[in-house]
């Protein structure tokens, strides 16, 4: 093998351990930064700055958690939908149309008031704390779009491809895990990218199940204060702040996808 | 540069030259903008479309007095005072206790009434402050619950919702242990859900008042005089009893 040969193949798994080391050193040195910073400024913000940070971070841990349950069930959601089996495929855009078809406002707020009393008259008592709730309904949504855009990469690759790939002898599952899904991964990780920067943003609706994440924690303040200017002001900019270190990393992962295609 | 430093100086003249209307402008035109949350019953409910409650009522008296109509506007309450800086409204009326904090922003009439913070938890619950010790709590976000609460010593977790009938509904679901609100709803809502949860202790008192933009003196004269009008021909004690059985001035 020449010095090369990585460049040739999608990710390997000590690059990827590199990738989430350093994800997760930025966004250390992010909070770092953003305490530093929001305990300078004046009157609402400076006194309450860890206020900020504690949701910030409540906004990120959501993401993250509900972003990767969002992929698996996109994943699993979006192979189901190019099944040849109606049965098969039924399910699937079930799920999807009465997930993309209903607010994510609304789908938060079903999972946190109604979930569990009708969990309960089936015999099943749980309780779901503000975080799951959110988890939930955020992963689901996520979910369903991520499922039509895994389904649009399946079917961007070439018939062609299939057909050789069952012709020299392999199995349908062996088609897709080795032949199918490593050419579409590379097709989808810009829009799946585009729904996880969505997703940070989309949990602000969070507040309205009174998880302290980024929204709340700017709503406590602006009422507490009276100043929506400043404290709108730097509630806007931590979620920049977040959405850009987030994106700073999903484009080195396109990159690395990308070459060995080109 | 130049271009920038124009920009700034437009968006400051943007930000600074609101006018609240006075007492004048608002007699001319007839009419009068009132906020409130439509939220908290018994004192602002929106029933359907039609808003009613104690402040609603009184409120409406007090524009009948001053000879004017009333336009109602519903916010949510951690905005009512924002909006009132920027003029959305004339005056807000939605059972805001007087703080200093608040005070700093807005001018406030005297007090309409007298109340209190009460905890309410299902039986076997927290009834005291010394109770909540360890206990997640239910407020509504900028009330003077939270800051209340908050003070309480070894209180557990303290969660804010939108508005307090969410609050109301976490305790009801056994999302929290207790839940803090007005003494008076704290009342309807023991009434409503009938032995399904008590009111427990008072953690503080307060005096409620009807704001206006900080500096609006005109307006606030006229509804301090309509107000002390109302509270001394009478008609204050009979919407007081119609909704209380009692009357909740203050005394003192």
């Amino acid at each position: 093998m020449t010095a090369r040969s990585p460049r040739a193949q999608p990710l390997g798994g000590g690059s990827l351990l590199l990738w989430i080391g350093g994800a997760v050193l930025a966004f250390l040195a992010l909070f770092f930064l953003i305490t530093v910073i929001l305990r300078q400024m004046p009157d609402p913000i400076g006194p309450r700055a860890d206020l900020f940070v504690e949701g910030a971070r409540m906004t990120l841990q959501l993401t993250v958690v509900s972003g990767l349950i969002g992929l698996v069930v996109g994943m699993l959601t979006g192979i189901q939908k190019t099944s040849a089996s109606a049965w098969v495929r039924a399910p699937a855009n079930f799920f999807v149309w009465l997930v993309r078809g209903t607010p994510l406002l609304v789908q938060i707020l079903f999972v946190y008031n109604a979930l569990p009393p009708l969990l309960q008259s089936i015999g099943i008592g749980v309780q779901l704390n503000e975080f799951w709730s959110a988890v939930i309904a955020l992963a689901l949504n996520v979910g369903a779009y991520n499922a039509e855009v895994i389904r649009a990469g399946i079917l961007a690759i070439p018939r062609g491809q299939t057909e050789a790939a069952r012709s020299l002898g392999l199995s349908g599952a062996q088609t897709m895990n080795t032949v199918v899904l490593p050419q579409a991964l590379r097709i989808v990780v810009p829009p799946l990218v585009n729904n996880l920067v969505a997703l940070l943003k989309d949990s602000s609706l969070a507040s309205s199940i009174a998880l302290l994440e980024l929204t709340l924690a700017g709503s406590r303040v602006s009422s507490e204060s009276f100043q929506p200017i400043p404290v709108l002001t730097t509630v806007a900019v931590v979620y920049l702040a977040l959405t850009t270190v987030m994106t700073l990393f999903t484009d080195q992962l396109e990159k690395r996808v990308k070459i060995a295609s080109r | 540069m130049k271009r920038a430093l124009l920009t700034l100086t437009a968006l400051a003249l943007l930000a600074t030259t609101a006018q609240a209307r006075s007492w004048d402008d608002i007699k001319k035109s007839g009419t009068v903008r009132i906020a409130t949350e439509g939220a908290f019953p018994p004192f602002n409910i929106l029933k359907g479309k039609e808003l009613t409650g104690f402040e609603v009522e009184l409120a409406e008296g007090l524009a009948r007095q001053l000879g004017l109509k009333v336009q109602w506007v519903t916010q949510p309450f951690d905005n009512l005072l924002i909006g009132l800086n920027q003029d959305r409204y004339d005056f807000v009326i939605a059972s805001h206790g007087i703080t200093p904090e608040r005070a700093k922003a807005v001018d406030f009439a005297s007090p309409h009434y007298c109340t209190g913070g009460a905890i309410v938890a299902k039986p076997g619950g927290p009834m005291t402050a010394a109770a909540l010790a360890g206990k997640k709590v239910a407020v509504q976000v900028g009330t003077t619950y939270l800051e209340n609460v908050q003070k309480v010593s070894g209180v557990g977790e303290v969660k804010t919702f939108p508005k307090d009938t969410d609050a109301q509904a976490a305790l009801m679901a056994g999302r929290v242990d207790a839940w803090v609100g007005d003494k008076f709803t704290g009342l309807d809502l023991v009434k409503a859900q009938k032995g399904k949860v008590m009111q427990g202790a008072l953690l503080f008192n307060e005096r409620i008042g009807m704001a206006v933009k900080k500096g609006n003196t005109g307006l606030l004269k006229e509804l301090n005089s309509a107000l002390t009008k109302s509270l001394s021909d009478g008609s204050y004690a009979k919407l007081s009893g119609k909704y209380f059985g009692q009357d909740v001035r203050c005394r003192g």
